[in-house]
């Protein structure tokens, strides 16, 4: 088994890696490169929780192959903060309550701001359709739908009254 | 879950791609989406010496058009045919794409893919068999093109010799006035496997309300994708009318041939009668506009 030398962009740096033919994306980011943020659930693209975006997709990096990355860009749920500021859609979904256990958050996060830079003021169905291979086992995905609307329609009523209450909270 | 062990290669083009397969034949698998070849691999059902990834195989991604009809490129994905324009017909084929698996598993799975694994339940398929579709088979030094009615077997099986790469699926030009569209029953709207799936295309007569010409294709009610042959000739020459389409999906519902496994075969038949109404309602509302 030959190993393969890959060059890609992760998270805006160019990063070179030698990686077994047989590795997965996701193993490669959690176990060559620490990246645990990505998560391992279900292994067969099911439960999204492994999403990450290549070319600015989202996709189960659980079903791509290490190999496959070469000359490719990647983002996971590490390159999503600009240093220490949280990208909104992270406050949004701290902010409404949209996180439980978290398991689901990255993938969640990476599938909302896939949609959000491709249709920056989605319909509710559109942003349920654009998460709807990202499973969540606590929320009930509403608080979820919430705060990516939120962050797409900061101006609407909805949000300006959880805003409220959030920040009095605070 | 580890995969096992094997080579990888990346062939640049589709010469190189077959160069490849000639030598490893059934020792290679080809990877095109891999959102089922990475599930066999996890599941040790599938453990070639060699995978043979096709990413770089640029010419066969995307559409070109000529005056016969359409080359649809194998690998292109099912999130970028859900996008694309094929026309009034061609709805039933951007409307399946659009239904497969998840927007993630959209982003990765190629159509070439969904129609080599050949199951029966298939999104592409019944579009592609009522949209009259091709394939074109390439191996080294060789050619064939197979219409897709011919190309399936049985569960996961097809006419592909190991060292063959589908490169491209045709879709001949269809008459003005022809319209398409596809139904698909599942319990959830997202990652479903459908329980029965329907798709029609209708091309109308200069009338526009005479059935010049139609086919209806059926996913998950037989060991392979199917046409429904005799629904759709009953259709030709008769009036496009509800109680027209209503015969047509009686007799779609006879053709089945449900195995029972998913769901009971009353009711695949049951479903299909009523999916094949609504899908030929649907292609003639498009073929009229």
């Amino acid at each position: 088994m030959k190993k393969c030398h890959i060059t890609f962009q992760l998270n805006g740096i160019t990063c070179e890696v030698l990686v077994n033919p047989n590795q997965t994306l996701l193993r490669m980011l959690r176990e060559d490169l620490s990246l645990t943020g990505t998560k391992y659930g279900c292994g067969e693209g099911d439960c999204g929780s492994c999403t990450v975006l290549l070319d600015g997709e989202p996709v189960n990096s659980c079903l791509v192959l290490a190999a496959q990355v070469d000359g490719h860009r990647i983002t996971t749920i590490e390159g999503l903060a600009d240093g220490d500021k949280l990208h909104p859609l992270q406050t949004s979904f701290i902010e409404r309550g949209a996180i439980q256990c978290g398991f689901c958050t990255p993938g969640m996060l990476l599938s909302a701001k896939a949609l959000l830079d491709e249709q920056p003021d989605p319909s509710e169905l559109e942003v349920r359709t654009a998460i709807s291979g990202n499973l969540c086992r606590c929320t009930g995905y509403q608080k979820i739908v919430e705060a990516i609307l939120a962050v797409a329609k900061p101006d609407c009523e909805c949000s300006s009254n959880d805003e409220k209450n959030c920040h009095g909270g605070d | 879950m580890l995969l096992p062990k094997f080579d990888y290669n990346a062939p640049a083009d589709l010469e190189e791609a077959c160069q490849i397969m000639a030598n490893y034949g059934d020792q290679a698998k080809l990877l095109a989406g891999g959102t089922d070849l990475l599930i066999a691999l996890k599941k040790k059902e599938a453990t070639p010496s060699q995978v043979v990834a096709l990413d770089r195989v640029e010419d066969i991604k995307g559409v070109c058009e000529d005056d016969d009809g359409l080359y649809l490129g194998s690998r292109t994905t099912a999130a970028e045919i859900a996008e694309f324009d094929f026309g009034p017909a061609g709805q039933a084929l951007s409307q399946a794409a659009s239904q497969v698996g998840s927007p993630l598993i959209r982003n990765l799975a190629t159509v070439g893919g969904n129609l080599s694994t050949a199951m029966p339940a298939a999104d592409t398929a019944p579009p592609l068999l009522a949209l009259q579709a091709s394939v074109v088979l390439q191996r080294y030094g060789d050619q064939r093109v197979v219409a897709l009615s011919d190309f399936f077997v049985g569960p996961g099986e097809q006419i592909m010799l190991p060292e063959e790469i589908m490169s491209m699926i045709f879709l001949p030009r269809l008459p003005d006035g022809s319209g398409g569209a596809f139904e698909k029953l599942g319990v959830r709207k997202a990652l479903e496997r459908s329980i029965v799936s329907v798709a029609a295309v209708v091309s109308l007569a200069d009338d526009g309300q005479t059935v010049k010409e139609a086919r209806i294709a059926l996913g998950a009610v037989a060991p392979t994708p199917m046409l429904a042959h005799n629904a759709a000739a009953g259709l030709c020459g008769m009036k496009a009318a509800p109680e027209n389409f209503a015969e047509a999906g009686k007799n779609a519902a006879q053709e089945a041939r449900p195995r029972g496994l998913r769901t009971s075969a009353v009711y695949s038949r049951l479903m299909v009668e009523a999916l094949t109404v609504r899908a030929l309602t649907k292609a003639y509302e498009i073929a009229c506009k």
